[in-house]
């Protein structure tokens, strides 16, 4: 039951008792799920762009060291010197690509936008369960990007210690050259921090309490059980992220020395504290793409997912595992070496259900009726990719490799297997997924299939060379390469990355392009234009305020496609038994 | 593989949950986090202690226990006035209410008041959280710590306060029944907390 | 398990919840303080001051948080959800301390 006194909490508001509201009220400071999805769909794709030219910026100087960098005539002498970037910029840019695509873009994308527009939904809920407080978590990470942002435009510029910020280097300005930049970091990070926290609130409230009756949790689409894991890893691992960001702060500001071993601190004990956030924090960046995969594939085999219990346990293992497992990142830190042949065991671990969602995802399209729409294209990818950067994982899950290759491009390649590969490729897959819904039109088919093929190679051809000048020695974060001899026979491959790169970059202006273009010409979207199960499809696209027009009953599970004996090959889960169906228009294939 | 229910279902009330109301359970998880960021601050120290013993003081040297033994006390009369409020409005007693959080919003104050005049006493003898001005007993790490935790906990005392304050505010305005009182069990949650969390603190800070 | 009618009546009555002692559980509290500031300066061993004074203080936390937070009255699922940062806590600082 939702409350022991029923007058605790507001009465629901379904959909049609619309008040008239203003503009402002409507679009801007609105306390609707659906827009403050949207809201966060907008910024975290900006900063996906900005992000996404930091990274152009590091390529052209891996690629081309000491060679103008073309279109930087507008840069400032701080950065860009006659063309030539400045290696304290270069710093800068290595941090603010890995800040901003982490922290900015790929989890606010994952869970700003899809936790707060699909949860309701997938529940059958009108809203949140905290709607004003959802709209603060919005408006809270706003002046966040903007002190981000701000960094940029400061003296010494903006923070320059990686996106890890390990002290010293980023607690004494002397050794990085950065002051206020590094400051506005952690102040950034901080308050951005509150953003998630009140989200965290929302999405585990709204999951546990505004279930529609005959949504048990085991009928819960996978997007909505990623989502909610990924909640609580948010809730419990970013308040620790906040409390070192805090003493690190107080290091640079009041001059405490919590992590200045000069004083009496431990750099360690920083490492520790980051790590213990940092590692959860990738799970929080992988888990919500894998619901979303699953709801695509379902969806685009027209099979049921293969495995449904087992896909929940295996996202609950991940959750949970992913908290002792924190080490593999310290490994070259000199730490205790018993302490890190423990982590080594409990992260070859992890890969156990990782694995288990990758067969239930091959099992599923085994013998499917598959379509090869866009997501679908998208979804298939991610299972491929993520493999891969699973497999990459493993190497250095071991404590002896790990040793050789840690702080090499071969993490690199790794890391964007899985974040670029993994979630950014089922972010493209949901974001065109879930459009229709958002928007009430269709993306281009054409303009996605072309981006996702031109994604997928330049990607591959960017990322998979880094395994190989990775266990060739050449470490992250280097300005040039060039100035060690045994790095210089790379030089061609790191080229062949910066063109792939430059490449991979550029096309994403289509998929930009589709985005705007479609929501102005893009094919009217009718409610259910993937004929899905799960209840977001059963409204309107766009859903009206209050999502439904009365509280749905729940009768099924969400991936009862093909089932046999039924002339349609999916049943939604509000659908009662029994009830015959109006014939649906054909799903949009591919 | 789900089958459909097999009755239908006529029910208006949404699927069993935590089976408490959506704010109480909110402000619960929402405790959880402060667990986890407590838990950075005061892990930091126990770790920093661990590691280096001799930069902090034994009890009683630099840090004034009778007077925070004191305050401790005063927190905790604070909290059962909160439960006094809380058992009040229960009974729908309005007055009762209205009395007893007033009475923890200025318990609470005094014990800010006591902790600021603890501090200022501190800051006389040296003990500071930066560095360059440290000159007390132990080292600067033992202020830097210190500070930072009570001094975080003193921000919550000093929310608490003034979320008591608005609930008072809207007390007065009867907004509180004996069927809606989701605001005052909600802010006396926050300040149970907020008492627990000085409990601890109390107890590895000056005690140990 | 579904609340039947008479349930959240029942639960929405006035003080219908069991009603613990509350300054019964305040003199507890009371006392355990005092016997904490006793502990630290009675000049026992390190050890054991330290295993003495964290297993009072969890008593006097528990006190308030089952009582005074009414966690002892609250349904078995919350009570559960709140046991989740404690395992965290423990790992994150007995993990480090191994460091050292």
């Amino acid at each position: 039951m939702q409350s022991t006194a029923p007058m605790m909490d507001a009465p629901l508001h379904w959909a049609g008792h619309d008040e008239p509201q203003s503009f402002l009220r409507r679009y801007i400071f609105s306390t609707d799920h659906k827009i403050i999805g949207i809201q966060f769909l907008f910024m975290s794709l900006f900063f996906l762009l900005v992000g996404g030219i930091l990274a152009g910026i590091m390529r052209w100087q891996l690629g081309y060291p000491g060679q103008p960098l073309p279109a930087s005539g507008m840069l400032p002498e701080t950065m860009v010197v006659d063309g030539i970037i400045l290696p304290e910029f270069y710093n800068s840019a290595v941090t603010m690509h890995g800040t901003i695509m982490v922290f900015f873009a790929i989890m606010p994308l994952l869970v700003g936008v899809f936790a707060n527009y699909l949860i309701p939904l997938q529940i059958g809920a009108p809203d949140m369960a905290f709607p004003k407080l959802n709209m603060l978590s919005f408006w809270t990470a706003v002046p966040a990007g903007f002190i981000m942002l701000a960094g940029f435009f400061v003296p010494g510029g903006h923070a320059a210690a990686g996106w890890t910020s390990y002290p010293p280097l980023s607690a004494i300005p002397e050794y990085s050259g950065v002051d206020l930049g590094q400051r506005l970091w952690l102040i950034s990070l901080i308050i951005l921090g509150f953003s998630s926290l009140m989200g965290a609130v929302n999405y585990i409230t709204t999951v546990i309490n505004m279930r529609a009756p005959g949504m048990s949790l085991f009928r819960m689409p996978l997007a909505t059980w990623s989502l909610f894991i990924t909640a609580h890893l948010v809730l419990l691992a970013i308040p620790i992220l906040t409390g070192a960001l805090i003493m690190l702060l107080f290091d640079q500001t009041i001059g405490t020395s919590f992590f200045r071993a000069d004083q009496g601190g431990s750099p360690l004990l920083w490492q520790h504290l980051f790590w213990f956030f940092g590692h959860p924090e990738v799970y929080i960046l992988i888990l919500p793409a894998m619901g979303f995969v699953s709801e695509i594939i379902a969806a685009g085999s027209r099979k049921p997912i293969f495995g449904y219990h087992a896909m929940v346990i295996a996202i609950a293992a991940i959750g949970f595992l992913g908290w002792i497992v924190w080490g593999h990142h310290m490994f070259q830190s000199g730490m205790n070496p018993a302490l890190g042949a423990a982590f080594m065991g409990t992260t070859m671990v992890i890969a156990v259900p990782s694995a288990i969602k990758v067969f239930n995802w091959l099992a599923t399209m085994w013998r499917g009726d598959l379509h090869f729409h866009v997501p679908m294209l998208n979804a298939v990818a991610f299972v491929a990719m993520f493999v891969i950067g699973g497999l990459s994982g493993v190497f250095v899950a071991s404590t002896p490799v790990d040793i050789y290759l840690h702080d090499t491009y071969f993490v690199v390649a790794h890391i964007h297997y899985v974040l670029f590969g993994g979630s950014l490729f089922a972010l493209f897959g949901a974001i065109t997924f879930w459009y229709p819904k958002m928007f009430g039109r269709m993306m281009s088919e054409g303009l996605g299939k072309v981006h996702f093929w031109l994604t997928m190679l330049f990607f591959n051809a960017t990322f998979f060379p880094m395994h190989q000048v990775g266990i060739g020695g050449m470490m992250r974060r280097i300005y040039d390469p060039l100035q060690y001899e045994y790095m210089q026979p790379m030089a061609p491959t790191n080229r062949f990355i910066t063109i792939a790169a430059l490449l991979l970059i550029a096309t994403q202006l289509i998929f930009a392009f589709n985005f705007i273009w479609s929501m102005f010409r893009g094919a009217k979207a009718e409610a259910n234009p993937w004929r899905a199960n799960s209840l977001e499809w059963v409204v309107p696209s766009p859903p009206p305020h209050g999502n439904f027009t009365e509280m749905p009953h729940v009768y099924r599970g969400p991936y009862e496609y093909s089932l046999p004996d039924e002339a349609e090959d999916y049943m939604p889960q509000n659908v009662p038994p029994g009830v015959p169906r109006p014939s649906s228009t054909p799903v949009h294939a591919g | 593989m789900d089958h459909a229910a097999a009755l239908p279902l006529d029910s208006q009330r949404p699927e069993p949950g935590a089976g408490v109301y959506n704010m109480k359970l909110g402000m619960w998880v929402f405790l959880l986090s402060e667990v986890m960021f407590f838990t950075s601050l005061i892990g930091a120290y126990i770790i920093l202690r661990f590691a280096h013993p001799t930069a902090f003081a034994e009890p009683g040297v630099v840090l004034n226990v009778p007077l925070t033994a004191l305050n401790t006390f005063i927190l905790i009369c604070s909290s059962v006035t909160m439960v006094k409020a809380f058992a009040a409005i229960q009974q729908g007693d309005q007055r009762r209410l209205k009395q007893w959080l007033l009475a923890t919003a200025g318990i609470g104050a005094m014990f800010l008041g006591v902790q600021a005049f603890e501090y200022y006493k501190l800051v006389g003898h040296g003990f500071v959280p930066n560095v360059a001005n440290y000159a007390a007993e132990g080292e600067p790490l033992y202020g830097a710590t210190f500070y930072t935790m009570t001094g975080f906990h003193g921000a919550h005392v000093a929310i608490g306060v003034l979320s008591l304050l608005f609930v008072s505010w809207r007390a007065f305005r009867g907004k509180y029944t004996a069927q809606s009182y989701g605001g005052v069990e909600i802010v006396g949650l926050y300040w149970h907390f907020v008492d627990l969390v000085w409990i601890i603190l109390f107890t590895i800070v000056y005690l140990m | 398990m579904q609340p039947t009618a008479a349930d959240t009546a029942a639960a929405s009555a006035p003080d219908s919840r069991p009603h613990p002692n509350y300054l019964g559980i305040f003199g507890i509290l009371f006392v355990l303080t005092l016997v904490e500031v006793g502990v630290a300066f009675i000049g026992l061993s390190k050890t054991l001051t330290v295993l003495a004074l964290l297993l009072l203080a969890l008593w006097k936390a528990l006190l308030v948080a089952l009582f005074y937070m009414h966690l002892r009255y609250e349904p078995r699922r919350l009570w559960m959800l709140t046991l989740m940062p404690l395992p965290l806590a423990i790992i994150l600082v007995v993990a480090v301390l191994t460091e050292f």
